[in-house]
């Protein structure tokens, strides 16, 4: 059996679910502050970068004694999922934005507004980071 | 083997970097048509198209323009925006006759105060101005107009000014930017007011010899400026002032110590060099100025108000002589603005259980029931003069007793004039079977100068011992109606007849039995009713106390009686469509919920009824019952259901111009829409009405305001295909087409021309732009009642009188209806305050409601038949506005028979939208926006599907009666023109559909090539 060793492919992957995750968890605070409580919560949001960071993390676990070629489809998958998600995301906010940046702009509604935006870059640097990482394996032979 | 793996990472990459340009593709299709109104506004585009068939000769343009082209029609907006503010600029103050200004003096003036170079020019936000350049009509500012009407300024101070720019730039947040303006700003809601005026180590700073240059332009013309925007907010008292400034502040409405000396600088340059001292206000806020009053090195003071794009040509005409002021003051300039009964519950007093989440913020009482604005003032001095209801108390008194005036620097209505008139009322005929006060005013010039002159006619109604037993209020004097002379040459005189509406001088009395068996109606009281002119509110008071045996200043002999023998509570019973009145808004009162919690202020006692600040309440279970935003509950066999989706061959086109609602077509065609139409189209109705296939419906473009047509440049939905037909189609490379039409002096400005005729020709002419612009749907008409000046948003409403603000309103929606464009009043209703605009509970009594907001309304729906209504964010009671039956059904559609589209404000938390309360309640449409498919809504509004919607007769009917309203508004306006009944909507693919459809194929396809040659690397063998 073969010995291998951490390519960047496992680097980029591990940093793009965990800015997966933590742009869900952003998005997921979001929904309970008060300005976005009463839109609820998007399905497809959730679905979305929770199925991607799935493939990324089975990607992973797999890759580490050498990705088959079956699994290969999921850095794939887990890119078009976190832009599918970032697009829902900012879908589901877009009214809001519009509002609080206008008619309704106050201390409070801006800073429940970051939540959300910051879960949107996140998400956004984590699509970019994927695509990246799938560009490289998460081991390789030494 | 590497290589081979490394073949596999490269295809993989690739593969996964189309496969995501893909995936945003496909997703922002879907986002595309979630927004592609939104979309098409911006770029400009447009996702439909309108196919006429050839053989159908149907009249298309039921409109026609005034105008002829563009360049007419721009310039026609520039000539009425400078007429408007010489109308409307006025003269407060004019010692010896300083103003006008000589040939001479025009070429000496100086102008000081960066506000003179900077001015307010509209709102920081909402009615802003909106700069036009390289048009046929382009906007200036002060110096702009002066120099284009020839007066020479002091350059010195020009480019001092100009040095000191970066100093008095103000930062303002709009649209979530952060960016630098010149002029100053009103405060955000929450923080304090900054002054923002240089002082005058700065000027001799950046120019030590400044002082000098006004010797040879001693003509000094100082500008005092105060902001307004939407979501603005002035805070009574020195809580509303930056306390790092320690400028002698004591109010944001008030002088800072910048401010004052540079007042002084400029009279010790008059005493040292001659010439005069003019004090400009350019403010929507009535500030305090008894001090410049007071002054006695000021010479003149002219409030000019908002000019707008073109209004300082005006102020230049008058500034000149070129036309003699005639404007008179919308609002009362008092002396200390926070010692009005209402500012002692202004400001946020949050509920105690407030939950934000359902937008339970903060309560407001407006404990000063009727008295708001001069009814306040003129009614407690006429009982200071009485002797009556303790009205010399020290409450409310800025030092010992109670004393008029210690508290008023000018009255509500009063303004000067470079000559003087005479008005004798020489008749009054009060017909109770007409409803009419019929008054006959002569105006005499009795000066050396031509000029106009506004006849404001007044009414005392008698306060009786039944009011004070029943709690009804009654102001000691009201205006009933007003109107304006035509230019009265010296010595001339020209006959002014007033028909007044005689309803408009009845109190609701929520106590009285009514004809329908209930409790509430109007009431004339019995006894002697006094109706008088005069230059402004005190002075008709003080005709009536004269009339009334009193000792005062008043002109007995200007004053006409009426006496009622009895009280009658029958004349008023009905509407004028025949609806029996009733109370409707009990629950606006606190007391409603809590007995004998707050006392409502009454001259039976002013000592006695002064409010209390109710602050630290607590909303009770059964309020919370209505705060919660879910009110009305979906259930089914609960009536009969209406027909939907019938095949009865009419088109919305066919009904072009038919207003008799009980007309069958109108029935046969909405039988036409389908349940799945109603439930999208209430639900998103956000920036433009769209399309609707089944009864060929089309989208029309809704337009902010009242300052003008704003939202878009006048060539976006311009029609440019001049082959078409349409007599205001425009060239593609127009001169004018992106002119933007945010260039009307703003409303108090309007509403001091006390010029209906005026005002009619504001909305002839945005009439007018609609056409051209293609612009259908104005929400223009904005009324809300001045309850005091801290509102910042007062530049967009008219005044603290309703019915100076109801004359204005229902001209203003007339002239446009003249030209089939929809002015919407707004915001229906009781929008006092942008603190906490979404959710606030607003309380007052019915008598206070009636009488004073609602007033500013009822004349353009009751006589004008508006065909659009924005309801507003804040709660009525505690029900929010959109879900109040009271005021929506039983007022608005009821009383008042309201048929036309209606639309909430831009509330975007589908919680707090209403929406199934809304619809129930004759809401044509909320503000959101999103994709045509039931899909979309039922994600914004869970409970708004088919499924769960159909079986409910009651929301079922509601919803294509509201359709039916809609629609009855669009068939009666411009929105039909170029339509005829076989014109269909035809859906065309933009150029950013194409892209997106490109981007979809060619990506899926660089996708499956990527996939295809990592399975080719895969199964490559190695060499």
């Amino acid at each position: 059996m073969s010995q291998r060793k951490i390519s960047l492919g496992l680097i980029f992957t591990c940093i793009s679910a965990v800015l997966a995750l933590l742009g869900c968890i952003f998005y997921v605070i979001n929904t309970k502050t008060n300005y976005f409580a009463g839109n609820g919560v998007s399905t497809p949001v959730i679905a979305c970068l929770a199925i991607a960071i799935v493939c990324m993390v089975v990607y992973v676990i797999i890759g580490m004694r050498g990705t088959p070629v079956w699994a290969d489809i999921l850095p794939v998958a887990s890119s078009a999922l976190l832009i599918s998600g970032l697009m829902n995301f900012a879908s589901a906010r877009i009214n809001g934005i519009a509002a609080v940046m206008t008619f309704e702009n106050n201390a409070q509604n801006m800073a429940d507004l970051k939540s959300a935006i910051i879960g949107m870059v996140l998400v956004g640097i984590a699509a970019v980071v994927s695509i990246i990482a799938a560009f490289f394996d998460v081991t390789v032979e030494k | 083997m590497a290589n081979k793996r490394k073949s596999q990472r490269l295809w993989r990459g690739l593969a996964s970097l189309t496969a995501s340009v893909t995936a945003l593709a496909f997703v922002g299709t879907g986002m595309v048509n979630s927004f592609r109104t939104d979309i098409d506004k911006f770029l400009g585009t447009s996702s439909t198209r309108l196919v006429t068939d050839e053989e159908d000769e149907g009249e298309k343009y039921l409109y026609t323009s005034d105008y002829a082209s563009t360049t007419e029609l721009v310039q026609g907006i520039a000539d009425l925006g400078e007429r408007m503010q010489e109308e409307g600029t006025v003269l407060l103050k004019n010692e010896n006759g300083a103003l006008p200004l000589t040939e001479d003096e025009k070429s000496k003036v100086s102008l000081l105060g960066f506000s003179s170079y900077y001015p307010v020019q509209g709102g920081d936000m909402g009615s802003s101005l909106t700069p036009n350049s390289g048009t046929d009509a382009d906007t200036v500012d002060f110096v702009g107009a002066l120099d284009a009407k020839g007066f020479k300024i002091n350059k010195d101070l020009k480019d001092l000014y100009a040095a000191l720019l970066p100093n008095f730039q103000t930062e303002i947040d709009n649209w979530g930017n952060v960016s630098l303006v010149n002029s100053i700003t009103a405060p955000m809601i929450g923080t304090p007011f900054t002054s923002k005026e240089p002082s005058q180590s700065m000027l001799s700073g950046e120019n030590a010899n400044w002082k000098d240059t006004l010797k040879s332009n001693n003509v000094l013309i100082v500008t005092i400026a105060r902001a307004a925007g939407e979501n603005r907010n002035y805070m009574p008292g020195e809580a509303g002032v930056d306390p790092a400034q320690k400028l002698n502040q004591t109010d944001p409405l008030g002088l800072s110590d910048d401010e004052r000396d540079l007042l002084k600088a400029a009279a010790e340059a008059k005493k040292a060099n001659g010439g005069k001292l003019i004090v400009l206000l350019n403010n929507a806020s009535t500030l305090e100025v008894q001090e410049i009053e007071d002054n006695a090195d000021v010479d003149s003071i002219l409030e000019i108000g908002l000019p707008g794009g073109y209004g300082f040509y005006g102020v230049c005409d008058v500034l000149s002589g070129e036309v003699n002021p005639s404007g008179h003051l919308s609002d009362t300039y008092a002396v200390k603005n926070s010692l009005s009964p209402a500012a002692q519950n202004y400001g946020f007093y949050a509920w105690t259980n407030a939950d934000d989440a359902n937008y339970i913020n903060s309560e407001q009482i407006e404990a000063e029931g009727i008295y708001k604005g001069y009814k306040y003032y003129e009614t407690r001095y006429a009982d200071t003069v009485l002797g009556q209801g303790n009205a010399d108390s020290k409450k409310g008194s800025i030092k010992g007793a109670w004393n008029y005036d210690n508290e008023v620097t000018y009255p509500f209505g009063y303004g000067l004039s470079y000559t003087t008139f005479e008005q004798k009322l020489t008749s009054v005929n009060v017909d109770l079977t007409a409803k009419t006060v019929t008054a006959t005013v002569e105006v005499k010039n009795t000066g050396e100068v031509a000029g106009k002159d506004a006849v404001q006619l007044y009414v005392s109604v008698p306060y009786t011992d039944y009011d004070k037993e029943n709690h009804v209020e009654k102001a000691a004097i009201q205006l009933l109606d007003y109107s304006k002379t035509g230019v009265i040459e010296p010595g001339a005189s020209e006959t002014v007849t007033i028909t007044a509406d005689a309803q408009y001088m009845a109190s609701w009395d929520s106590l009285a039995d009514n004809a329908k068996g209930t409790k509430g109606t109007y009431i004339l009281d019995a006894g002697d009713y006094y109706f008088t002119v005069g230059n402004g509110s005190h002075e008709a008071v003080n005709n009536v106390l004269a009339a009334a045996g009193q000792s005062t200043d008043g002109d007995a002999k200007n004053v006409q009686t009426w006496n009622l023998g009895a009280l009658d509570n029958l004349t008023f019973a009905e509407t004028k469509n025949g609806t029996k009145v009733e109370n409707q808004l009990v629950d606006m009162d606190y007391n409603y919920w809590e007995e004998g919690t707050v006392t409502y202020l009454s001259r039976s006692d002013w000592d006695g009824t002064w409010p209390v600040t109710y602050e630290n309440l607590t909303a009770n279970d059964k309020m919370m019952e209505y705060l919660d935003n879910d009110i009305y509950e979906i259930t089914s066999d609960n009536g009969e259901l209406p027909t939907f989706g019938a095949q009865n061959g009419l088109t919305l086109a066919d009904l072009k111009g038919v207003i008799d609602l009980t007309d069958e077509r109108w029935s046969q065609l909405m039988d036409q829409i389908t349940l799945e139409e109603c439930l999208i189209r209430t639900g998103f109705g956000g920036t433009s009405t769209k399309a609707i296939d089944s009864i060929s419906s089309p989208e029309a473009v809704q337009n902010d305001g009242p300052n003008g047509i704003y939202s878009y440049p006048l060539g976006q939905y311009a029609n440019k295909d001049k082959e078409s037909g349409d007599p205001c189609a425009i060239d593609e490379k127009d001169k004018n087409a992106g002119y933007m039409c945010g260039v009307m002096a703003n409303e108090t400005v309007i509403a001091a021309t006390f010029n209906k005729e005026l005002v009619h020709e504001y909305g002839v002419t945005m009439g007018n732009y609609s056409l051209w612009a293609n612009l259908p749907i104005y929400w223009g008409a904005s009324a809300n009642i001045h309850r005091l000046p801290y509102n910042a948003r007062n530049h967009e409403y008219y005044s603290e009188d309703p019915m100076l603000s109801a004359g204005m309103a229902a001209e203003f929606v007339s002239g446009g209806k003249e030209k089939g464009l929809i002015v919407a009043i707004k915001h229906f209703a009781f929008n006092d305050t942008e603190i906490n605009r979404s959710g606030i509970a607003t309380f007052m009594t019915e008598q206070a409601a009636r009488e004073g907001e609602l007033r500013c309304y009822q004349k353009s729906v009751e006589d004008v038949g508006t065909l659009g209504v924005m309801t507003s964010y804040n709660r009525v009671g505690v029900i929010a506005d959109n879900a109040h039956t009271g005021l929506l059904t039983n007022i608005l559609r009821g009383e008042w028979g309201f048929k036309g589209l209606m639309s909430e404000d831009f509330i975007m938390d589908p919680n707090y939208v209403h929406l199934k309360e809304a619809v129930v309640n004759g809401v044509t449409m909320s503000c959101n926006t999103g994709d045509n498919t039931m899909q979309a809504v039922s994600e914004k509004y869970p409970y708004w599907t088919v499924k769960n919607v159909e079986k409910d007769a009651v929301l079922t009917n509601a919803l294509k009666q509201v359709m039916t309203y809609q629609a009855y508004a669009l068939a009666n306006s411009n929105a039909m023109d170029g339509y005829s009944s076989s014109t269909h909507l035809e859906k065309v693919n933009t150029w950013y559909d194409n892209l997106f459809m490109a981007l979809k194929v060619i990506f899926a396809l660089l996708t499956l090539l990527n996939l295809v040659m990592y399975v080719r690397a895969t199964n490559k063998k190695e060499a």
